[in-house]
């Protein structure tokens, strides 16, 4: 069906900040429909990998592979290829971001969060962004909200607005980076069923998570890392069960 | 209409809004009544002494008077005062106030006497203070409008990672904000047309050139002065606003021009008004550095009426008149700073 196997797949990536490095050599091949859900430790370098795949870090080194395109190969700091810039920006758009902290535009009300970003990068026209926009909010379930300001909503709702502004721009891939992590734990549900429901409609996932009750249901695939390492893969099943790594299950041990 | 809705219905006032029109009406009142029983001027004039009646009416159809006689009023209170010259020179000075005549030679009736004729001198004849006020505003409020868009490149030009725009930025805030006003003020009006071969009144047709091409000098001098230091504001604005919303801004794909005129610097704009408010009010008294090039702004006007009245208690209104100044718009960036903090 898909003229790809890999709707995203990195080679050997690699990422210091100075001398401390953070990912030493992740290979990682994601196929469309899939949810990946990594876990482990803090400072595993588990948000850097995500925000390294979504250009916010510039890697050191390694390639990176968008439906089965190079999209940036470099070594020891220096650029060896990346795409041209006109086909750069819609490769980027491929993917979307969810962020620990929201980071929602505060001066802009839900609706406006969610269309700007259609209206200048997409060039949808207002009415057509809109049209978007209300559909979409209304699959996160906040169509009550659309002319809030985000302070005047919850942690939760905050999220959710997130996941429709990622959403509207039609990626094919999410990026989920701890999404639940600064939440109230009341308020963590609500956003776990959006990322499901989104799971069930069979869209792509990488999720940074450390809700294991969410990797194990909804999870097609577990990543353990830890020292800016993948030191465990598999299916929830397994690896939550019978983890092979003795960091994996001493780690696992802890969380559940 | 809304507005005058708003106006009708009192009911919905603030209660600072009430207090202010309360004491408004109470002041408009007070000086109504006040003014309605105070003396009139040939009361006045009946007061002053037989022997200065007498020189005023000798003096009647001569050409050539020793005697003047000012009168100034406001309504509510009034001063009148009959000075002769020469060799025996006298001064009778009198205020009316709440249906009273005092004498106004000496002690704390002379110095209200003096406040009155200084403000109504301001206010009224020749050197009319309004002018004054006039250039003032428009000088501070222009440099500020300009010296606010120019920052705008100043700041964006200094977080810049091109080295070269960076260092040029941060050069040209360094200079403008480390050599004082008056010198660049100089600079600008003497040093520049000489260096450069033109004359600042050379660019205008009479009659106002003087004064317009003091005008334009001064303008110049003061924007780039307060691009400097709005610049300072704007950039740290801007570097205030959480790293969160720009990275949001490019997972979006949105450009750098994109993020910063849709999300940095419209949020960075309430975190400016503060001390941009603080400038402004700054720039007002900067303003009075065009003493020094001939304008004529509020400074230079109380300055004028000192020489002529070898009294310095003028510069006492014009500080009111400063404070004035300085009180509204300090109001109306209150406002502005409360309008934007709509969604925090």
């Amino acid at each position: 069906m898909n003229d790809y196997e890999y709707i995203l797949k990195t080679e050997n990536l690699r990422k210091s900040f100075g001398s401390l490095e953070v990912l030493k050599s992740i290979d990682l091949s994601v196929k469309k429909g899939e949810v990946i859900c990594i876990i482990g430790p803090s400072g595993a370098g588990k948000s850097t990998y995500l925000r390294s795949l979504n250009q916010l870090e510039t890697i050191t080194s390694g390639k990176i592979y968008i439906k089965d395109e190079l999209f940036l190969h470099r070594e020891h700091n220096r650029t060896i290829h990346r795409v041209a810039s006109e086909k750069q920006k819609a490769m980027m758009l491929e993917m979307g971001m969810v962020f620990q902290r929201f980071n929602l535009f505060p001066h802009k009300t839900v609706l406006e969060n969610v269309m700007i970003a259609q209206i200048l990068v997409r060039k949808r026209n207002k009415t057509e962004a809109r049209q978007k926009a209300q559909e979409i909010i209304a699959r996160v379930g906040l169509s009550d909200k659309l002319d809030a300001y985000p302070s005047k909503l919850s942690g939760g709702q905050q999220q959710r607005v997130a996941i429709a502004r990622a959403l509207a721009m039609d990626p094919e891939i999410m990026l989920f980076d701890e999404p639940t992590s600064a939440l109230d734990p009341e308020l963590v549900g609500e956003v776990l069923n959006v990322m499901k429901s989104l799971a069930q409609q069979g869209i792509t996932m990488l999720c940074v998570t450390h809700e294991m009750g969410f990797a194990k249901e909804v999870g097609d695939r577990v990543v353990f890392m830890a020292d800016g390492m993948i030191l465990e893969e598999g299916k929830p099943k397994e690896l939550f069960e019978h983890p092979q790594n003795e960091k994996a299950a001493n780690f696992l041990k802890s969380v559940l | 209409m809304n507005i005058i809705h708003r106006i009708v219905n009192i009911k919905a006032w603030k209660h600072t809004t009430k207090t202010a029109a309360i004491i408004v009406m109470a002041a408009v009142a007070f000086i109504i009544i006040f003014s309605a029983i105070n003396a009139s001027q040939e009361e006045m004039m009946n007061n002053v002494s037989d022997q200065m009646k007498q020189t005023i009416e000798a003096e009647k159809d001569s050409t050539r008077k020793r005697v003047t006689v000012t009168y100034n009023s406001f309504g509510f209170i009034k001063y009148l005062s009959v000075s002769t010259s020469g060799a025996s020179a006298t001064k009778e000075a009198y205020i009316a106030f709440a249906g009273q005549i005092y004498p106004a030679n000496e002690g704390f009736t002379r110095f209200t006497g003096l406040m009155v004729n200084y403000t109504y001198r301001m206010l009224g004849s020749g050197e009319n203070i309004l002018h004054g006020v006039k250039l003032t505003l428009l000088l501070t409020t222009l440099s500020m409008v300009i010296g606010a868009f120019l920052s705008v490149f100043l700041a964006l030009g200094k977080i810049s990672k091109n080295l070269i725009i960076s260092k040029l930025c941060s050069a040209y805030i360094f200079f403008f904000r480390g050599t004082p006003l008056l010198i660049q003020l100089f600079v600008v009006y003497f040093a520049v047309p000489q260096i450069f071969g033109f004359a600042w009144t050379g660019l205008f047709q009479n009659p106002e050139a003087v004064y317009k091409g003091a005008f334009l000098a001064a303008l110049i001098a003061f924007s780039l002065n307060s691009a400097a230091y709005c610049a300072e504001i704007v950039r740290a604005a801007i570097q205030s606003i959480d790293k969160g919303q720009s990275e949001a801004a490019k997972a979006l794909s949105m450009t750098y021009g994109q993020t910063m005129r849709t999300v940095i610097i419209p949020q960075s704009i309430r975190r400016m008004i503060p001390p941009l408010c603080n400038e402004f009010v700054m720039m007002i008294k900067d303003v009075s550095l065009v003493f020094a090039i001939s304008l004529m702004d509020i400074t230079t006007i109380s300055k004028t009426i000192m020489t002529s009245e070898n009294n310095y208690l003028v510069f006492l209104p014009a500080l009111i008149i400063y404070l004035i100044v300085t009180a509204i718009f300090t109001y109306i960036f209150g406002k502005i700073e409360k309008r934007l903090s709509i969604y925090e």
